[in-house]
């Protein structure tokens, strides 16, 4: 298709004022060939936007809107089927520069010439539309799964819930009571579980599968192909989205060694305790006798780096709940709750007061050392730290250990290393990575058999687990979110949560399968790249095989065939590039973001020669942090080197290696690239987007070395959106530091 | 290391303390607010929170052995600090009628003196002693020739025969103070042995000077915040007496040791004029406002947060009624000796014979009621000196006021370690 540019360069919020827009005009028509170049004092406003609209009657089919960031006026400058580029000369021009400066009508020619290239080059995006099945497929019918299928099925959507056990109701429906969740947050209460196994039974849009696993999900978002097995037979369905519910168990208490579990029998977990209150009286297990001196130890294995390094959030109330209802089945008993902390957040303070009332409930901080027997199968507790005074020793008929909660979440990742390993190791290939395989397979042996999912994806069958193996995103703005698109984790498997919680994840998941197979169908990504139709498309003719972008999407969108050629799922993917960061062939690219696309821009700046002392330095921002905190530096005034010009990426791991070596060799003196905090407590919107760059990091520097070029010329920087007031401070760092080192002598070539 | 203390909860003592005025003990979640605005507090004894910690599991012999709890004055400025309402001033309170009962000797006397439906019956005692005591009067006139009475009540109880009853009976709960006493300081000293505290002693004569000079100046009644009005009802009542209790000592020598070991005529009964006489009016008047001022503050503050208990409430009405009593029935001899007539006469001697019930029982029963703070605080004070546990806060108040000093001077606060 031809393209017809038209140029647009807004007069308003000081831009017209600042610079010579007639000059800018100039550079448009003449220098970069676009077809028509216009300015208005306000473009955003009726008549400026009726003037682009004339135009694109008139067969202008790319406009260029040179203005404000694009983060504003979004909807004021969207035009149906007519592709649109912003050039930002308001916070990155003129509101962090010097106006009517030489340098300033530079940067500005460059940003524009950026931003003509561009709507030459990229193309509107087309989108993926294949059919979608909006069935959300639940796993687990505990509060939390049966909440999010009837959340779904509620909205309109079919609904297939998957549970494993003969019986809906998870632990819910096997404890008592459990502690209030409503005014006046004072007395145990029973959990209306069995109402809602009878609606989600009976309701007409969910199909409920008990005691049955999952044999395997192949395809992709909108395309799953489940198999599910029942009683040695296999059925089929379809779903468009999945929420994984599968909930917790309790921490392995059979660790907890010095707490006398396994070794007591009076020593029992909470859980067993839960057992115990059903029956309606505390027996002792060594021998059935009434417990009446009942001792609770918090935190057992719980907020222990040799253990469970988090706190569960729940053990706290449970206990609480524990100690009334046995004061209730026996006014005689007393309880003893050794805590490091009581954490009963909000009302349910009230909870706590109410078992503080009681005179028969003996609360104490204290760090349970050890459990011993002293005869007769009776407990003594040792405790330090406490407030009654250096070590104390408690007696007691039974020991209740808090233990904490552990997702039921299978570890993709190690799955799958134990899968590659094992083939290894069948094939027999002889030399030292034979002995690593073995190694590996030893190592992981204990993840046999545990996959939940089975997903059919190459970097593993089930959710990569996260921190503390936990399978969330772990990234507070995407709740519910994986890093597998089109699943979603809710309630227990997702964070330690009490029912209620659990309830609320269930219905927040369920609007997220929703979501996400509304936008499917409609060829749009999800969240972060809200409804981006652009998708990756790969010229397999050239692939190498080389696996990195297999290796290296952070959301296993590649599958490989077996030579090792990527099979594309469009819908699996967020849009983030990394891919295309990652080829080395530069074989994948988006309709409108590609690495020519990308490498034209960076050609297109104007580098003044040598003499000229005006050193040009290339910024590769990434758009969802380091972006927006330059908008809001420039909003604020705050102003920064002129010899900088910034391109946004998607993420920073989709930043090809050969932008740099074009850059360098083009003549840029120096090139920053910052993306978001990599770590544990990353931000990277695509999770190991910096981190991945990280690693290519050391890729530059060997290219760096070849051209002879110092090191210090590529600089790596991590920003959190929040210290936005750091970022100009940055750059003139960086730009003060690159003016010491001199010129690039590749300049001019 | 200290070895392990094996808890031995026990509710009964809870119980005990949640109905004796600590209702809210239970509420305490151990933050440590108390003891962070309470200037007993120092950095080895977080006070008032362990007590509370130990109050809350019933430790009740840690309790008995910690003579912090009788250094509180319950000013209550933790009980208005606390975030969760527990009162920890309130529970002290308590905890102090637990600790008289405790040490009670006999035991019986600590639980019936504070309770107010043996109230009769421990009327009933003196009356039928007093009773008793006039029926035998003539016998011991003839057995023993004590001279003629002094003065106009005499001629009802003759003061010798007062002298014997009251001495005999207060010196028998003397001994059972004492014994109450010596088992407290026992109690504290292994206390402290076993905590590995009983290093830092200070002689016991300076314990004792510094302890007298805290009582007789009040001065840690000034530091009271919340609750600094009572320090004036304190000092009115405990000048007052004291006088009393001066020119009664002073009478008996006057009228048994004076004629006959120095052969100075008994110049009793004394003239309104005469300095002893002054002083015992001044001391009734001191001790029926003082009295009248902690009643009235109890009553003010019962409204607002119902902290008082039969055992402060039986005290301190006792002493308004021996106060109030001793008046009238001064009052009545200056109406009923001029007439002569048997109406005034017998009034007289009626209010007379209840003024000697009460007093009877406030001297005779001080062990075993609220009185007991008399001998535990004093003994708990003079402990507290010993075993150095108010030289933290002496040295914090005299680095305090050092930096202050600096300050002004506009130096630089320096670390004197």
């Amino acid at each position: 298709m031809d393209k017809k540019v038209a140029v647009y360069i807004c007069q308003g919020c000081d831009i017209g004022s600042s610079l010579d827009v007639e000059a800018l005009s100039t550079v448009a028509t003449d220098e970069c060939d676009a077809a028509l170049c216009r300015d208005h004092e306000c473009l955003c406003g009726e008549a400026g936007r009726e003037l682009i609209t004339q135009d694109i009657e008139g067969g202008a089919n790319a406009v260029v809107v040179a203005g404000c960031s694009p983060r504003f006026m979004p909807d004021a400058f969207a035009f149906e089927g007519c592709q649109v580029e912003r050039v930002n000369l308001r916070e990155h021009v003129v509101w962090s520069h010097e106006p009517n400066d030489e340098d300033t009508q530079m940067l500005a020619a460059d940003y524009l010439r950026m931003g003509i290239v561009r709507a030459q080059k990229a193309e509107l995006p087309e989108p993926f539309e294949e059919e979608i099945d909006k069935t959300i497929l639940v796993v687990g019918g505990g509060v939390t799964g049966m909440e999010a299928a009837v959340n779904a099925a509620g909205a309109g959507y079919d609904v297939v819930l998957v549970e494993k056990e003969a019986e809906l109701g998870g632990w819910s429906a096997k404890f008592a009571k459990t502690f209030p969740h409503r005014s006046p947050y004072r007395d145990p209460q029973p959990i209306p579980v069995a109402d809602r196994i009878t609606e989600v039974e009976g309701h007409d849009r969910i199909t409920v599968h008990t005691g049955t696993t999952i044999e395997g999900i192949s395809g992709q978002p909108g395309q799953f192909d489940v198999s599910l097995r029942s009683n040695g037979t296999t059925t089929a369905c379809r779903a468009g989205a999945i929420v994984q519910a599968t909930g917790w168990k309790p921490y392995d208490a059979s660790r907890l060694d010095h707490l006398g579990y396994g070794r007591c029998p009076n020593v029992i977990t909470n859980v067993q305790m839960e057992e115990l209150i059903a029956l309606g009286e505390i027996k002792r297990p060594s021998d059935g006798k009434a417990a009446r001196r009942i001792a609770f130890v918090q935190c057992a294995g719980s907020r222990d780096q040799e253990h469970l390094p988090y706190c569960s959030g729940v053990c706290c109330r449970v206990s609480i709940k524990q100690a009334l209802l046995a004061r209730e089945f026996d006014a005689e008993s007393e309880a003893y709750v050794l805590y490091k902390d009581i954490r009963s957040p909000g009302q349910y303070e009230d909870f706590y007061r109410r078992a503080q009332e009681d005179t028969g409930i003996f609360f104490t901080k204290a760090n349970v050392v050890g459990v011993e027997e002293s005869g007769d199968h009776n407990l003594l507790v040792e405790a330090e730290d406490t407030l009654l005074g250096g070590k104390i020793q408690v007696e007691a008929d039974l020991v209740v250990l808090a233990t904490g909660m552990v997702p039921v979440a299978a570890d993709g990742e190690g799955l799958r290393r134990y899968a590659d390993a094992k083939a290894v190791v069948e094939k027999g290939e002889a030399g030292g990575q034979l002995d690593a395989a073995k190694q590996t397979v030893e190592d992981l042996a204990h993840l046999e058999g545990t996959a939940i999912l089975n997903l059919d994806y190459r970097q593993g069958p089930d959710l990569p687990g996260f921190k503390y193996d936990f399978p969330d995103s772990h990234f507070i703005c995407f709740p519910y979110e994986t890093r597998r698109t089109g699943i979603y984790a809710a309630g227990c498997v997702r964070a330690p949560n009490d029912s209620q919680a659990s309830r609320e994840d269930g219905a927040g998941a369920a609007l997220k399968a929703i979501q996400s197979v509304d936008l499917l169908s409609r060829g749009a990504a999800v969240h972060p790249r809200w409804g981006d139709t652009s998708y990756p498309e790969f010229f397999l003719q050239r692939c190498t095989q080389c696996k990195r972008c297999t290796e290296e999407c952070p959301f296993g969108t590649l599958n490989e065939d077996v030579k090792g050629t990527p099979q594309p799922n469009p819908t699996r993917c967020r849009r983030c590039g990394i891919c295309m960061g990652a080829c080395p062939e530069r074989i994948i690219s988006f309709k409108d973001y590609s690495v020519e696309i990308v490498s034209s821009m960076i050609k297109s700046v104007e580098i003044p020669d040598e003499f000229e002392e005006k050193p040009r330095l290339l910024g590769l921002l990434c758009e969802n942090d380091a972006y927006p905190a330059l908008d809001t530096a420039g909003l604020k005034r705050i102003q920064h080197s002129a010899y900088i010009r910034f391109i946004p990426v998607r993420c920073l791991g989709s930043v090809n290696i050969v932008w740099v070596a074009d850059a360098l060799s083009r003549g840029f003196d120096g090139i920053l690239l910052i993306g978001c905090k990599s770590g544990d407590d990353y931000q990277c919107h695509f999770i190991r987007g910096s981190e991945l760059m990280g690693t290519r990091s050391d890729n530059i520097r060997e290219k760096l070395k070849q051209l002879a070029l110092e090191e210090e010329r590529v600089r790596l920087e991590q920003l959190p959106i929040t210290d936005w007031d750091k970022l100009p401070q940055i750059i003139n760092e960086f730009a003060e530091e690159i003016e010491e080192i001199g010129m690039n002598p590749f300049k001019g070539f | 290391m200290t070895e392990s203390l094996l808890l031995k909860p026990d509710r009964k003592f809870v119980e005990s303390i949640v109905t004796s005025g600590g209702g809210d003990l239970k509420k305490c979640f151990q933050c440590a607010t108390c003891s962070v605005v309470c200037e007993l507090s120092t950095s080895r004894t977080p006070f008032p929170r362990k007590e509370m910690a130990w109050a809350q599991w019933g430790l009740k012999d840690k309790l008995f052995a910690d003579p912090d709890i009788w250094r509180c004055y319950q000013c209550n400025d933790c009980s208005t600090k606390c975030p969760r309402g527990a009162r920890p001033g309130d529970v002290l309170a308590a905890v102090r009628e637990q600790a008289v009962k405790h040490y009670a000797v006999p035991h019986f006397l600590g639980v019936w003196v504070n309770q107010i439906k043996r109230l009769p019956l421990l009327i009933l005692i003196p009356v039928i002693l007093l009773a008793v005591a006039l029926v035998a009067r003539p016998t011991l006139e003839q057995a023993f020739a004590f001279g003629p009475p002094h003065g106009f009540y005499a001629e009802m109880v003759p003061h010798w025969l007062l002298i014997g009853l009251f001495t005999f009976f207060t010196g028998l709960a003397f001994l059972g103070a004492v014994v109450g006493v010596m088992r407290f300081w026992r109690a504290m000293a292994k206390a402290d042995l076993l905590a590995d505290q009983s290093d830092n002693m200070v002689g016991f004569v300076p314990s004792v000077m510094r302890t007298v000079q805290s009582i007789f100046s009040h001065a840690k009644f000034g530091k009271c915040g919340t609750e600094a009005p009572r320090r004036w009802a304190h000092i009115l009542a405990f000048y007052g007496f004291l006088a009393l209790f001066a020119t009664t000592v002073w009478a008996v020598i006057d009228m048994y040791i004076n004629p006959r070991f120095f052969g100075i005529d008994s110049m009793y009964p004394f003239g309104m004029m005469h300095p002893i006489k002054i002083l015992a009016n001044v001391g009734a008047v001191l001790l029926i406002v003082g009295c009248y001022r902690a009643i009235r503050d109890r009553i003010r503050r019962q409204a607002e947060d119902g902290g008082s208990t039969s055992f402060d409430w039986i005290f301190v009405w006792l002493l308004l009624a021996v106060g109030v009593t001793g008046a009238v029935t001064e009052i009545l001899r200056l109406i009923a000796e001029p007439t002569g007539a048997a109406v005034p006469l017998y009034t007289a001697y009626s209010v007379y014979f209840v003024h000697l019930v009460l007093v009877f029982g406030l001297l005779v029963y001080l062990p075993y009621s609220k009185f007991a703070h008399i001998v535990y605080r004093t003994t708990a004070l003079v402990y507290a000196e010993r075993s150095g546990r108010t030289r933290e806060v002496r040295l914090l108040e005299a680095g305090a006021a050092t930096s202050m000093r600096v300050a002004e001077s506009g130096g630089q606060t320096v670390n004197s370690d």
